[in-house]
């Protein structure tokens, strides 16, 4: 029984980890006002180009790369759509998003035109921490897990210490709040934001590379599976704080990590349906999660509001 | 020959032939040049309007002007951005404070200051004390901004700038949101500031203070300047002329003859926003005819009175009665329905919508009912007309109708609300500091409107924190202090220094 545990909480955290870092990446931005829906296509950019770099280079670190690239490239024409020409925010991600979902389709039938599924012949593996690892319970939890898993669980804290702690997250989340007053007390307003971007890029470039290069090895446009959409819905269970978008991921983790557990056990006529209905688990539990922690919550004033130099 | 260079040398800022136009056409500054002399309080004085706020905005970078050319210590300068300014020792008090309400006092102050990527919130405490201390100011640097009072802000505004090390200190109407003691610290804030050396420009549209405070006044009139005076060469009555450019109206004088009541309020209880007893029975009658003025300082119920009188706010006990219908925790719309008609304090959030033409404003409270609309399609030329009508009337100044109403002047979107109030017929009209952040013109304008409709029959109520107003205008004065009405007196039986004590709590 423990063992079982034992091996949930571990799934846990691996699920957890593409949820963690998209919501890290997400409450960056939103800090800095800016609501970036786009972040499922960046998620999937991040995944195909991983895959493609993975699959030509044979290295999977090459892939991986490319994911970070990618995500980057992503948020980047989000940025040049909503910050340098001040489109409205919610339009310019959700077409992101349909560009994302079609370019990505089109060029993986154009790249493997028929015959078998391309896969990729080896996975980004767990890489325990000596030592570590070896702690009862705790051990093969958090500390026998992928590169991905130890990231995500550093960058909470550091995000953390860099919206909370640095220069550049104060002036972040005073454009948060009034990108005017920002603006008028002498902050390059569009410079931060495209930083806020670009780390916003490499956390969910890296989340969509993990899809690809760690949990799956092949592509299929429907890998993000809305992942994107539940980090947004995170962001608002965590009250904008990374930490609290650690705890809000690693509950969508584990019910995530529950219907695959108990779809498992399930044998039977009916099994294929009922996985497919506990799949959607994780979805109702955003819904739920967010009528009782999202009903107060108070996201930057300027969250989403355009910002234009007088 | 001498004497002129060394003057030229004490010129720590200059601008010359700045012209400014906005893209909707309105010609802000004309060609305007301006020097300011070290140590010296320098008031730009001028009506809504004249040009003054565009003209900061072109020193401090917030907006760049047409033509024109910028002189810090006789160096010609591009100030092209808000840090830029900074970087020149130009520090400014917005008149719209440039502070973020959820962050705290140090952190608001840390966005302005050249920052090392690790923050160092304790350092710039300490200088923030430091500071406060050096002009016997007190500050948290830990209290957030939304807790502190308007007064309290502007106080972090002035050290904030400081902090800067800024030495030219500019005031964009720094008074219009404070009360008379705030104002009186500030005056002294100001002093001590000029004491240590600092260079002090003040933006006012108000006379008295301009006189009181400054080394030397320049009048700007529709974006040019038209005269730079010392106080002592000049007095009230040349500078409002200067500023206005034709004589003031004077004021009507006028008999009192009060009609039946119309609106009568009685033992009127209501609770603030932290559930506190803001009023607490207050019992008064408005007769047809008359301007009964509430005098108070502010927030002693005033505003929580009006917002009970216009359904805003729930009246917890007591009754409202108009011309025998009882308005009592009936909603807005009733009670705008019945005849009571509100122009508020706050234009922008409660008296119009920024975004909606001029047109649509001013039907806001009519839109519904014809002939504006017949079941649900507007009708486009009526309205028109209307507004039309309405512009000429009240002489709004506005290019058209269609023109969205965030475009306009304070003066001319206060003139806007009055219209569209008056225009409903109603009978009692609840006017709450209509005159404030309004100029010399505007004001007086404002008032003779209030004076016309007393004699046309309506009944107003005037709350104001402005004594001058209330005395002026009204027929009786009620004295507010901590939610209740504690004297009432008789126009023609006014006793200043009782007004004062009874305002102040004194029995």
């Amino acid at each position: 029984m423990i063992e079982l545990i034992i091996g949930l909480l571990a799934t846990t955290m691996a699920t957890s980890t593409v949820l963690i870092l998209a919501s890290i990446g997400e409450t960056i931005v939103e800090r800095g006002g800016l609501l970036n829906l786009s972040i499922e296509g960046t998620m999937l950019i991040g995944a195909f180009l991983g895959f493609l770099g993975a699959y030509f280079t044979g290295n999977l670190w090459l892939g991986l790369l490319m994911a970070i690239i990618g995500g980057i490239i992503t948020t980047l024409i989000f940025g040049l759509l909503v910050v340098k020409l001040n489109l409205n925010q919610v339009i310019s991600g959700l077409a992101i998003n349909l560009l994302t979902y079609g370019l990505c389709l089109y060029f993986f039938r154009y790249t493997f035109s028929q015959g078998a599924m391309p896969y990729l012949k080896e996975l980004i593996y767990p890489l325990p921490i000596p030592f570590l690892s070896q702690i009862p319970i705790i051990g093969p939890i958090l500390f026998n897990q992928t590169i991905f898993v130890y990231i995500a669980l550093i960058s909470a804290p550091f995000i953390y210490y860099l919206l909370f702690r640095t220069s550049f997250g104060l002036k972040l989340r005073a454009i948060g709040e009034d990108p005017s007053i920002a603006y008028r007390l002498g902050i390059n307003v569009n410079k931060i934001r495209y930083m806020a971007l670009i780390l916003e890029g490499i956390l969910v470039g890296m989340a969509g590379g993990m899809l690809c290069l760690s949990m799956f090895n092949v592509f299929d446009v429907r890998i993000t599976g809305a992942k994107g959409f539940i980090a947004i819905s995170i962001v608002i269970l965590g009250r904008w704080n990374p930490i609290g978008a650690l705890g809000g991921a690693i509950i969508f983790g584990f019910t995530e990590a529950l219907s695959l557990w108990v779809g498992t056990l399930i044998i039977g006529p009916l099994s294929a349906s009922m996985s497919q209905l506990l799949s959607t688990l994780p979805y109702s539990v955003a819904i739920i999660a967010l009528l009782i922690g999202g009903r107060r919550a108070k996201g930057p004033a300027g969250l989403g509001s355009p910002f234009l130099k007088e | 020959m001498t004497n002129s260079s060394s003057f030229s040398n004490n010129i720590v800022l200059c601008v010359k032939d700045i012209k400014k136009v906005y893209p909707n056409g309105v010609v802000a500054n004309d060609g305007v040049s301006f020097s300011l002399l070290k140590g010296e309080i320098h008031s730009i004085l001028g009506e809504n309007g004249a040009g003054k706020t565009t003209l900061i905005k072109i020193i401090t970078g917030c907006i760049t002007p047409d033509s024109g050319e910028i002189y810090v210590h006789g160096n010609r300068v591009n100030i092209n951005s808000p840090m830029d300014a900074i970087n020149l020792k130009i520090g400014v008090i917005h008149q719209h404070f440039t502070l973020i309400p959820s962050l705290t006092v140090a952190e608001n102050i840390a966005l302005s200051l050249p920052l090392n990527f690790s923050l160092d919130l304790e350092n710039i405490k300490k200088k923030i004390r430091d500071i406060a201390k050096s002009i016997n100011l007190e500050i948290n640097p830990d209290a957030k901004i939304e807790e502190l009072s308007v007064g309290l802000r502007q106080r972090v505004e002035i050290i904030k700038i400081l902090c800067q090390d800024a030495e030219i200190l500019i005031f964009d109407e720094p008074t219009s949101v404070l009360t008379p003691l705030e104002v009186k610290k500030l005056f002294s804030m100001i002093r001590e500031l000029k004491s240590r050396g600092k260079s002090i420009i003040l933006i006012t549209h108000k006379v008295k203070e301009a006189l009181s405070i400054s080394d030397r006044i320049t009048i700007m009139r529709r974006g040019r300047i038209i005269k730079t005076l010392t106080p002592s060469e000049t007095n009230e009555d040349e500078l409002a002329f200067l500023i206005v450019g034709d004589v003031r109206p004077s004021f009507i004088a006028r008999e009192s003859n009060p009609g039946e009541p119309l609106l009568i309020v009685k033992n009127l209880k209501v609770l603030g926003d932290r559930k506190e007893i803001a009023v607490n029975g207050v019992s008064f009658f408005i007769r047809s005819g008359e301007i009964v003025g509430i005098a108070g300082v502010a927030g002693n119920g005033q505003k929580e009175l009006v917002e009970a009188l216009t359904g805003l706010r729930r009246v917890e006990s007591g009754s409202i009665i108009f011309k025998g219908m009882d308005l009592t925790n009936k909603s807005p719309r009733f009670i705008i329905r019945s005849g009571i008609a509100y122009i508020p304090e706050d234009r922008i959030r409660r008296g119009v919508i920024p975004n909606l033409s001029v047109a649509e404003n001013l039907i806001l409270k009519s839109f519904d009912s014809p002939p504006y609309s017949r079941s649900m399609i507007m009708n486009r030329n009526i309205i028109e007309s209307f507004a039309q009508n309405l512009i000429n009337i009240f002489g709004i100044v506005t290019p058209n109708s269609q023109i969205a109403v965030r475009n306009l002047s304070g003066g001319n979107i206060q003139k806007l609300i009055v219209a569209r109030e008056l225009s409903n017929h109603a009978n009692v009209l609840i006017a709450e500091n209509p005159s404030a952040g309004l100029d010399v013109r505007s004001t007086e304008t404002l008032h003779q409107m209030l004076s016309d409709l007393r004699s046309k029959g309506i009944g107003i109520l005037l709350i104001s924190a402005d004594l001058d107003e209330i005395l002026k205008l009204s027929d009786r004065v009620l004295i507010m202090f901590n939610g209740r009405i504690v004297g009432e007196l008789d126009r023609n039986n006014i006793d200043m220094n009782k007004v004062a004590k009874l305002m102040l709590g004194a029995t």
